[in-house]
């Protein structure tokens, strides 16, 4: 407060504070008079003396200014002003400046709101660092994070001691009926005391409490808040209101806030006591049956790693307990893991390399602004040399260089803030393909924050290197300072030093650009194993009741019976899901326990697990997938009566009958109690995703239930099939809902989106790296020509031409740019390795890629040094030797 | 005749005002003459170091300045401790005599 005080009279008080100074300096000094008379002096001496004691009064003055805080300000201020000033005096220099400075800095900001909002916010949850998610793994059998069973839940719940609360969450398929239409909602079952573990207050209402989840309890519905905005045109008096779902009412209680849902984003959520399944007994008793994530708060205090070792005691019991559940082989663990690590761990890889990535793109917008200030500094020379014999200190002239360099950056930043924005939007998209959390990037103060600093810290690292490599420029100014300046070789190395540096960051950017490229190339080329064209499929959901699962199975029938009479319709089939399928790509293929048949379980070996889909007759022709050996399914099949059989894929036949015709040969999913017989062999499929490498497939038949994926091959467009489709399935039953309607070369290119938009993101930084390190180069050698004037005029006269002259000037642009390469290429190696999870097909030093970058890079450099070297062959010899 | 260099001792030179101003506020004449006069001469304090020290100590808020009449009635600007400045004070003395000692046992060997 003091200081304050002090600050705020030393600049709105200054008046007083002079002539006070003045008074009390004044009256010392007639006081020295006065006593030098008393010892006798003459009054003509006592002044002269005291004068002498006193010293200089103005640099006293200054002293006495100095030894005061505003003072600092008061300089720092003059030196902003003086910098505006210069910077104003060189707009092209400043725009350049800032412009390149602004695209590292926005490219920065944007990547950084990206990561901040995604890996680092804290969750918008009461004490959201308390939250853990757990996972159930079988290393053994190769399953990692399977979900949990009622009786799973109820052995933690009780036997630990490290949480003081576990949530459990799974969806549900509900319709929501209206007059005429049903339509699906994505419903989350979770236990009454879901919102307390996470800490939501509810925006509308209440949340749930122990009474909601008792059985017989009247059904209650919660909304969430986009749910509530969208479907319900955010209606205030929602509460109490009542939705028809599934043949029941449920009355409304309450409305979320907007917040990002966890793990999925739901438009309504439920007690467990609302669903069928996991309400019944057998579910409860089943100690296998699974469908439930589970959440859990930590108590206050405890750390994740306690919470893991208490977990894994009970996990160790429960696998003694039961045996022949967890076999010893699989290696049953649980595993609680920080709730925010789990939701974005999907993205941390690409965000991360992001976040490299434009680092390297502002260290070469750093290093080619430093050379631009190196370049006007020489220029600065003679006013330098100038002020510094008008007395002004070293550290106040480095000081007043390091103003100017931080300003710039500062207007780069402040520039880059105001581009950041448009990238945002696109990233934001992309982010959400990989979290729910990316509702939650915005450009806020720890982002706007992150920004100042990196700009201030550019602004001294680019200003720094040249200011540091100018000590002992006082001296050669002076000399200088009447004649034309030749460039000192130290600076013209570090000029030197920063365009290797600049190419060597590009090079390391294209070496990454383009390896995501290729293996974009190479993703593309992928035959998926079937044929994807004219293609489309969309999820019918059935009310159940009033369906069952008896009256389901007949419904299928009808559905596709209709349907393939539908005019344009090829061929149809349904399945339980189809490749391609964005749920699918999230949570990969199932796993299923099964076992061959003639081949014994032996003790001490894991479970052996499959992805399974269950599909109708027709599934396979209609979306063209060849049967390699053996035969289809057919309806006959799909008949309760009839002997149950699968077909298997050719990676299930090569992993598990290598050397074995598997037809013929049973399998069982229920421990050996059935055993169904393999009839056929299907080609591999990419079922999840062109990038994914094929897994061990068995296809059931349907004979049971529903399935709720329609394929159907059109005969025209695929696109316009979708009303004549919908009227087809309405016209059996309006009360069907129908949504997910895509064709599958749509899923098939949006399952390629993640390394499309990286490759994107990427190619586009590197690009800008390019630009930047060519202007860079181009800009170095103009200056090496317009310093060479004098040397260029006299090779001309004395005969030189001018296809040489542009060789020499090339030539030496060229000696950097291979430098830069080789630098960049040996630096880019051991970093491409960071991309080994996002390639395909490649490998992270590819050859191929890191041969072309050289040459790529030659030819800009080329162009980059040709149109300076046209210059130089436009110097007068006459004109170039008269200037002396 | 020893003359003080204020850069070598700036902290001694704080501890000296700070010392002088103990007893009562004084003017900046006033304090030259008092650490001339205790220290028998020894230590001449010039103009060009104290008035810089003063207003250091001042901006510290270790001494206050104010405007009063002095002995011969004239305006002078007088200085006096601040309580912060008797806590510094006290600890500049503290570690000034065990410094002082220490140098003393060595060099008095």
């Amino acid at each position: 407060m003091n200081r304050l005080a002090s600050i705020f009279r030393f600049f709105f008080r200054r008046g007083r504070f002079e002539s006070e100074m003045d008074a009390e300096l004044r009256e010392h000094y007639d006081r020295q008079v006065e006593q030098n008379m008393a010892r006798g002096m003459s009054r003509a001496e006592a002044v002269r003396q005291a004068a002498i004691v006193v010293g200089g009064v103005e640099q006293l003055k200054e002293e006495c200014r100095d030894a005061r805080l505003g003072r600092t300000i008061e300089t720092m201020a003059q030196d902003i002003r003086y910098g505006l000033r210069v910077l104003a005096r060189n707009p092209g220099f400043s725009l350049a400046a800032i412009l390149t400075l602004a695209l590292g800095i926005g490219a920065n900001t944007a990547i950084f709101s990206l990561v901040y909002g995604v890996l680092l916010r804290p969750l918008p949850y009461m004490h959201g660092e308390q939250l853990v998610v757990l996972h159930q793994d079988a290393p053994g059998a190769n399953v990692l994070d399977y979900p949990f069973s009622v009786k799973e839940i109820d052995d933690y719940r009780e036997q630990n001691h490290t949480l003081q609360g576990m949530a459990e969450h799974h969806t549900m398929n509900f319709l929501l009926i209206g007059k005429e239409t049903a339509e699906r909602v994505e419903t989350a079952v979770v236990s009454a005391n879901f919102f307390e573990v996470l800490g939501v207050k509810p925006l509308l209402g209440r949340t749930f409490v122990a009474g909601d989840e008792g059985h017989g309890a009247p059904a209650v519905l919660i909304l969430s808040y986009k749910y509530w905005q969208t479907h319900q045109g955010g209606d205030p008096q929602i509460v109490g209101k009542v939705f028809q779902m599934n043949n029941h009412p449920h009355t409304v209680i309450g409305v979320l806030p907007p917040i990002p849902q966890y793990p999925v984003e739901s438009d309504v959520y439920m007690p467990t006591s609302q669903c069928p399944t996991r309400s019944s007994a057998g579910f409860i008793n089943n100690r296998n049956a699974r469908m439930m994530t589970v959440f859990g708060r930590l108590k206050p205090g405890v750390t994740l790693s306690e919470a893991r070792a208490d977990l894994a005691v009970i996990a160790a019991s429960t696998q003694k307990a039961y045996p022949g559940i967890y076999l010893a082989a699989d290696g049953y663990r649980v595993r609680p893991d920080g709730l925010r690590d789990d939701l974005t761990q999907r993205a941390r890889t690409m965000f991360l390399v992001l976040l490299g990535v434009v680092g390297f793109v502002l260290l070469a917008a750093c290093a080619n602004v430093a050379n631009l200030f190196l370049a006007r500094l020489l220029k600065l020379e003679r006013e330098l040399a100038v002020r510094s014999a008008l007395g002004a200190g070293k550290a106040r002239l480095m000081r007043q260089l390091l103003t100017e360099s931080v300003l710039l950056a500062v207007g780069g930043g402040l520039v880059g803030v105001v581009l950041a924005p448009f990238a945002l939007q696109v990233l934001t998209g992309f982010a959400g393909r990989f979290t729910t959390r990316a509702a939650e990037v915005r450009m806020d103060g720890p982002v706007l924050l992150f920004t100042f600093l990196v700009s201030v810290g550019t602004g001294i690292v680019f200003g720094l290197a040249p200011v540091l490599t100018t000590s002992g420029w006082l001296g050669t100014a002076f000399q200088q300072a009447s004649s034309r300046g030749t460039a000192s070789r130290g600076r013209s190395r570090l000029r030197s030093a920063l365009v290797v540096a600049q190419v060597a960051f590009s090079v390391i950017l294209l070496a990454a650009a383009g390896l995501m490229m290729r293996s974009f190339v190479k993703m593309q080329q992928v035959r998926p194993g079937f044929a994807p064209d004219r293609l489309i499929t969309m999820r019918i959901s059935p009310g159940m009741p009033p369906y069952t699962m008896k009256t389901a199975r007949l419904l299928t029938d009808r559905i596709l019976d209709r349907i393939r009479t539908a005019p344009g319709v090829e061929s149809a089939a349904m399945g339980t899901t189809f490749p391609f399928n964005p749920a699918g790509l999230v949570f990969g293929p199932s796993q299923n326990q099964y076992l061959v048949q003639g081949r014994p379980h032996g003790p001490g070996e894991p479970t052996m697990t499959t992805d399974v889909r269950v599909v109708t007759a027709g599934y396979f022709e209609t979306i063209r997938q060849p049967i390699v050996k053996g035969r289809s399914l057919t309806q006959h099949d799909c008949e309760l009566a009839s002997p149950e059989v699968v077909v298997i894929n050719q990676t299930l036949a090569r992993n598990q009958f290598a050397g074995e015709d598997p037809i013929g040969k049973r399998v069982s999913f229920d421990k050996g109690e059935t055993w169904v017989e393999i009839v056929g062999i299907a080609g591999d499929v990419r079922e999840y995703g062109l990038n994914q490498p094929a897994v061990g497939e068995i296809y059931g038949a349907l004979r049971d239930g529903f399935v709720n994926r329609l394929v159907v091959r059109a005969g025209g467009n695929a696109e316009t099939a979708e009303q004549t489709l919908r009227a087809a399935i309405h016209e059996l039953d309006p009360l069907l809902a129908i949504d997910q309607v895509q064709t599958v070369e749509h899923a098939e290119y949006e399952s390629l989106e993640p390394p499309r938009m990286m490759t994107f993101l990427m190619g586009i930084f590197a690009g800008l790296a390019l630009l930047i390190s060519a202007s860079g180069i181009a800009a170095v050698m103009a200056l090496s020509v317009s310093q060479r004037t004098r040397e260029i005029g006299v090779r001309m006269a004395l005969g030189a031409r001018r296809s040489s002259v542009v060789a020499m000037v090339v030539r030496q642009g060229i000696v950097l740019t291979v430098a830069g390469i080789a630098a960049g290429t040996l630096v880019a190696a051991p970093l491409t390795k960071l991309l080994a999870s996002m390639l395909y097909g490649i490998s992270p030093t590819d050859p191929l890629t890191f041969a072309a970058i050289p040459v790529i890079f030659l030819l800009v450099a080329a162009v980059a040094c040709f149109v300076p070297a046209r210059q130089a062959t436009s110097i007068d010899p006459l004109t170039a030797l008269r200037q002396e | 005749m020893a003359k003080l260099k204020a850069d070598l001792l700036q902290g001694t030179l704080d501890l000296l005002i700070l010392k002088t101003l103990e007893l009562e506020p004084m003017h900046g004449w006033g304090v030259t003459q008092r650490i001339q006069q205790v220290s028998d001469s020894v230590l001449q304090v010039n103009q060009g170091s104290l008035y810089p020290a003063l207003h250091r100590l001042e901006e510290q808020g270790w001494i206050r300045a104010s405007w009063g009449t002095s002995e011969n009635n004239r305006q002078a600007r007088y200085y006096e401790l601040t309580a912060r400045g008797r806590k510094q004070l006290a600890e500049e003395k503290e570690n000034w005599l065990r410094l002082s000692g220490a140098v003393a046992r060595i060099v008095g060997t």
